[in-house]
């Protein structure tokens, strides 16, 4: 799946940069050099970065512009990075959060 | 309107609108107390997503609008940041 707006009647034509490749969650993506963690997976249709630690509710991009803070992923074992800011490098590891285990909380779970 | 159970103004601690107006309306608080109570404000993206919005749900339910004398405070570090970053990682 390719949904980038290739040309634009505004921003004109896409000048698409070096193709590279990174991986989300153990799955293989395209993306070309410039491109937001963030933009490369929904130009492939992914639209869930993360689930609530808690609630494991499903979060994606929601400002885009670094403010929010919904859309941090783990980049390279590096925790909290903003999808929507860091650009894509060739061979990045991210993957998305899950739900973390809140055993002091009333009916919480340990796993 | 949306369902106030179903809109949430805290994204990062999924708090709905309708559980902070309950809140706001039972003990009568501060933004702040409203913020220690439900934890709207204290999650990853440190308020600056729904500040406004607490401040507003208190206004709507106390008629006070915010005094900041005990503000919803505005304090370093203005984003996350990790210990690696502030031991001289660079990302």
């Amino acid at each position: 799946m390719n949904q980038r707006i290739v040309h634009h009647p505004v921003l004109g034509s896409l000048d698409a940069g070096k193709s590279l490749h990174f991986r989300f969650n153990g799955t293989t993506y395209p993306a070309y050099e410039g491109e937001t963690i963030a933009a490369a997976l929904l130009a492939s249709g992914v639209r869930t970065l993360r689930v609530h630690e808690e609630k494991g509710t499903p979060r994606g991009i929601y400002c885009n512009i670094g403010h929010c803070y919904e859309c941090r992923v783990t980049v390279d074992g590096v925790p909290t990075v903003r999808a929507c800011m860091t650009l894509v490098q060739d061979g990045m590891e991210v993957t998305a959060g899950v739900v973390l285990p809140t055993p002091l909380k009333k009916g919480g779970h340990s796993q | 309107m949306m369902d106030a159970h179903q809109l949430i103004v805290c994204r990062c601690e999924e708090v709905s609108l309708a559980e902070l107006l309950e809140t706001a309306e039972a003990y009568q608080c501060s933004a702040r107390e409203l913020k220690l109570r439900t934890r709207a404000g204290m999650g990853c993206c440190g308020g600056r997503t729904c500040r406004m919005l607490v401040d507003q749900v208190i206004e709507q339910a106390t008629g006070h609008s915010p005094s900041h004398t005990i503000p919803l405070g505005y304090q370093p570090p203005v984003r996350p940041i990790s210990f690696q970053t502030l031991g001289g990682r660079n990302r």
